[in-house]
């Protein structure tokens, strides 16, 4: 049981940064970002390149991490701003087109082979039977800080407020003063910052490859939407709500109800499953489980 | 014409028939459907299932039809009250989730191996004049397709789908059926997508799940903003241009003795690239939407 | 402007065909896409093949020239690159692709242009009934996992659960080896086909642990392979014996302590070529074998330009005439290629392995 619970926070910890980090950016800009799931891959590479160099470990995070918070800005200010001039649809579909660009640098910055940092690697701490390795756990403290962080800043100072104002109502928060523009800034700085941050989490884990950011699209997507874009920390339910849903899949043993040792579903539907929860929750709250907004027609 | 150019063009016009289906339902309903494989799979294992039990091609063809028709009725039923960005996430997870059952479920689908061997299109002919009827076989769809849409998005019923696009709610108050029009639009779309299902598995006489990745979807997309969203000529003459220029980078590669990788990162640059450019810079595509006149009202 | 690029573009394509003068020969890999990794392996195996052989006079007197295209894992652009490879380029022989799906089509393509086609890396079954002119280097059927089923048999394992790759290739080499070994009276307590490109594999691995199997019989390249063996050392799942289904690519990439003892079989690299070959690669590449891919990319080339020199000519109904002239006694680096009448790799060589210092050597 234990195992279950680690299983589904070390999964809604992959999940959590760059979807709060996606829904964080719509709440300002009012478009879901495609991009984001690569700034997670660019955040890790870049790392461990830093790390390879020979920069101490953390300092190589924190540059990664930083410079792709830069690189997520002006991405913005070149392109996606332009883009959202013509409507929140055309902007993902931009955001999407750069990200291929992006793959497109990878693969010749990178090729296509996996990497991670070069960290000792120990036997799992053994806890009520469960098991859990000492990166793990860094990299549950990693997510658990950013989320902490982003919280105090979001909901107990100044900046936090303007920006929540600016997120409930662009122009009456415009009219108090607000800089919105600044805030747009900050908090696609803040959003690029987590989502490489996620990457720099999944890559203290295990490895990663120039695939990985695209492969967690449409979970991300998932635990975003489920939370209601536009609405943080729903993101972080989500990705739990996610996490639960593929863990129960790969982790659940049919085998005694069907009079047999073990009986898993295929590991593939892990993914299925969490999807179709989605469609299924859509079907019924088609904002996610944590808006409560007026539904815009 | 030699046998390479014959092979490109029958290509672009598969992928033509795919681009005026998406066209259909972005370019002119405004339904943001990134599925679109989803329903060009439909066709391709429509056939495939039915030369499998020895059923007959026009057999195949018709379970791909039903099975589009199905797919496209279901994908606008869950749309009906989600906002377009949630709706395009609930497709893209919905065409991933009928990959995953295909590559899975492998008594019936064979499972990633495919099935494989399917009868082509004329097989009693010569090589030359095979791929000549092959040719015309295809360019006709296109054609049939393509007067279709014309007529379709011409008259009252583009208007129709028009209106919705751009003023949902004007539309319903001015008696139009939202919900009905968004699913006549996704069948229509899902059976024109079928059709080019069908003649790419006859075609290249293999189907699998790899041939339907989300990615695929995005270059259709890229078709059709690159044509021109709203404009049937458009969406064929993306589809053209992609995959003319796709077909071409190699020899680029040969002339200037680049590696192959380059060719890789060619194709991700040209499709992301382009769409990035037509969004910043030519929004209406190479040949814009025509406004402001119907012509068979 | 974009249309006149287009039209220099397809110019420029049409007025390349004629390549320096010697043989040219053609290969389709999967170079980016979800089996780049792959791909990447097959190129090296191939660069190896073309090193050789124009060091030591080329084909036919002259250097031979690979002209490689990319497939990305896809049907139609793998078509796209058979057909300018054969209408363009003019190739006698094209060598390619790794998953079936793409495999299939373009040999049946080639066949029907009346080109040869060497298979180097797909073990589909319906590869045999593409016709003449079509050869494998690999065997397809069964070799591999009825040679597994009975090496992890008689070994005294009789509970395995199973963990490959979610595609054709896992999908295969899985089924066949439930069914030998299930014939021969063992039990497979779960077969579990991963999705590729994961974080992690933990909960498969779990689920797998859960059936308390007495092995574990496991294939992966690239990146799964070492997330696969660091997590299920971290597991502890390491303490039953690990089996890996072609070991040398299943530890390449991992740190050597988690491997350490696994038993596993693979390809016969020891024959009187195959030692050369791996220390070859090592030095060029600086790495162990990334998958077994390479091998039979380099076998496929190296076929082909004996099979040239043989028949004195690029024809290809000349060539295939020599492939099957030597395919009764070819000696590769992955063993004796013995083709039968299908022009299909009949038997290979397999070797049991046992990991020993960090390294893959033959055990008794």
């Amino acid at each position: 049981m234990l195992q279950f619970l680690i299983d589904v926070l070390m999964r809604a910890c992959d999940l959590a940064l760059v979807a709060i980090a996606l829904s964080a950016v719509y709440s300002l800009m009012k478009f879901p970002n495609v991009a984001l799931v690569q700034y997670a891959t660019a955040g890790a590479l870049l790392a461990i390149l830093f790390q390879r160099s020979g920069v101490p470990v953390w300092l190589a995070i924190g540059c990664g991490v930083g410079l792709t918070g830069l690189i997520g800005v002006l991405l913005n200010e070149f392109i996606f701003s332009r883009m959202l001039k013509s409507g929140s649809a055309t902007a993902m579909i931009g955001s999407l087109a750069v990200s291929m660009i992006i793959s497109a640098v990878f693969l010749l910055a990178v090729g296509p082979t996996a990497t991670r940092f070069a960290l000792p690697i120990s036997r799992p701490m053994r806890i009520l039977g469960a098991r859990i390795t000492e990166w793990q756990l860094w990299s549950f403290g990693v997510v658990a800080g950013a989320l902490l962080l982003f919280a105090l800043l979001y909901f107990r100072t100044d900046l936090g407020r303007q920006m929540r104002a600016t997120a409930t109502n662009e122009v009456l928060a415009d009219a108090t003063g607000i800089n919105t523009r600044r805030m747009k800034a900050l908090i696609v700085l803040i959003s690029g910052l987590l989502a490489a941050l996620g990457g720099v989490a999944i890559a203290l884990k295990g490895e990663i490859s120039i695939q990985t950011g695209l492969d967690l699209l449409l979970p991300v997507f998932a635990a975003a939407i489920l939370g209601g874009l536009g609405n943080p920390f729903g993101a972080v339910a989500g990705a739990l709500v996610i996490a639960v849903a593929e863990t129960i899949v790969t982790n659940t043993n049919f085998g005694p109800l069907l009079g047999r040792a073990v009986a898993f579903l295929p590991a593939a539907y892990a993914t299925a499953g969490s999807f179709l929860l989605l469609v299924a929750t859509l079907l019924w709250r088609p904002r996610g489980i944590f808006v409560s907004e007026v539904k815009r027609v | 014409m030699s046998d390479f150019l014959i092979h490109v063009t029958i290509m672009a016009g598969i992928f033509s028939l795919l681009a005026l289906s998406l066209n259909l339902q972005v370019g002119f309903g405004g339904l943001m459907n990134f599925g679109q494989i989803a329903l060009f799979g439909c066709g391709t294992y429509g056939a495939a299932l039915a030369f499998e039990q020895d059923l007959g091609m026009l057999t195949g063809l018709f379970f791909g039809l039903v099975a589009a028709a199905v797919v496209g009725w279901v994908f606008a039923s869950i749309g009906r009250n989600l906002q377009a960005d949630y709706w395009g996430i609930v497709t893209l997870a919905l065409a991933e989730v009928l990959r995953l059952i295909a590559t899975n479920e492998d008594r019936i689908t064979g499972g990633a191996q495919g099935i494989s061997g399917i009868r082509p299109f004329f097989p009693g002919l010569e090589s030359r004049p095979q791929q000549l009827a092959i040719l015309a076989l295809v360019l006709g769809c296109v054609l049939v397709a393509w007067l279709l849409c014309e007529r379709l998005t011409g008259g009252r019923y583009g208007l129709g789908l028009k209106i919705m696009r751009e003023e949902p709610q004007l539309s319903a108050s001015l008696g139009y059926d939202i919900l009905a029009l968004k699913r006549q639009c996704m069948v229509l779309g899902g059976l024109i997508a079928a059709v080019s299902g069908f003649l790419f598995a006859h075609y290249v006489s293999f189907v699998g799940p790899d041939q339907l990745g989300t990615s695929e979807t995005f270059l259709i997309w890229a078709m059709i903003v690159i044509g021109g969203l709203g404009n049937n000529a458009g969406a064929i003459l993306g589809a053209f241009l992609l995959q003319f220029t796709f077909a071409f980078v190699p020899f680029v590669k040969d002339l200037t003795g680049l590696p192959t990788e380059f060719v890789a990162a060619t194709r991700l640059v040209l499709i992301g690239g382009g769409l990035v450019a037509f969004i910043l810079w030519r929004q209406a595509g190479l040949i814009p939407e025509k406004t402001g006149r119907a012509r068979h009202v | 402007m974009k249309k006149l690029l287009l039209a220099g573009l397809v110019l420029a394509g049409l007025s390349v065909s004629a390549h320096a003068e010697g043989v040219v020969i053609g290969t389709i890999l999967p170079l980016s896409g979800a089996s780049a990794t792959v791909g990447e392996d097959q190129r090296r195996g191939i660069e190896l093949a073309l090193d050789q052989i124009n060091a030591s006079g080329g084909v036919l007197g002259k250097p031979l020239t690979i002209v490689t295209e990319d497939s990305a894992g896809r049907t139609a652009t793998a078509l796209d690159a058979a057909k300018k490879l054969v209408t363009v380029d003019k190739v006698p022989v094209v060598l390619g692709e790794f998953s079936s799906g793409v495999t299939i089509p373009v040999a049946e393509y080639l066949v029907q242009q009346g080109r040869s086609h060497i298979n180097i890396g797909s073990s589909g079954l319906k590869i045999r009934t593409i016709g003449a002119g079509q050869f494998s280097v690999l065997g397809l059927d069964d070799v591999a996992s009825d040679f597994a089923a009975q090496d992890v048999y008689a070994s005294g394992a009789r509970k395995v659960a199973i963990i490959v790759p979610n595609n054709g290739y896992g999908q295969g080499m899985a089924s066949a080896f439930e069914k030998k070994f299930t014939a021969l009276g063992g039990t497979v307590t779960s077969a579990l086909l991963y999705t590729e490109g994961q974080t992690s594999y933990r909960r498969e691995l779990q689920q797998l642990e859960a059936g308390s199997p007495d092995a574990y019989i496991y294939s992966a390249y690239g990146k799964e392979s070492a997330t696969i063996n660091r997590e299920g050392f971290e597991l502890g799942l390491n303490d039953k014996p690990w089996y890996g289904l072609y070991l040398t690519m299943c530890i390449s990439d991992s740190e050597p302590h988690y491997v350490e003892g696994q038993i596993g079989m693979d390809l016969n690299y020891i024959g009187p070529n195959g030692k050369g070959y791996q220390d070859a690669y090592k030095k060029k590449f600086g790495t162990d074998f990334t998958s077994t891919f390479n091998g039979f990319a380099y076998d496929g080339v190296m076929l082909v330009a004996a099979a040239i020199n043989k028949a004195q000519s690029t024809d290809p109904a000349k060539i295939n005439a020599a492939i099957v002239e030597l395919g009764k006694d070819y000696d590769g680096v992955t063993g004796p290629i013995v083709l039968d009448a299908d022009g299909q790799r009949s038997a290979q060589p397999y070797l049991h392995l046992k990991v020993v210092d960090g390294k893959a050597v033959v055990a008794p």
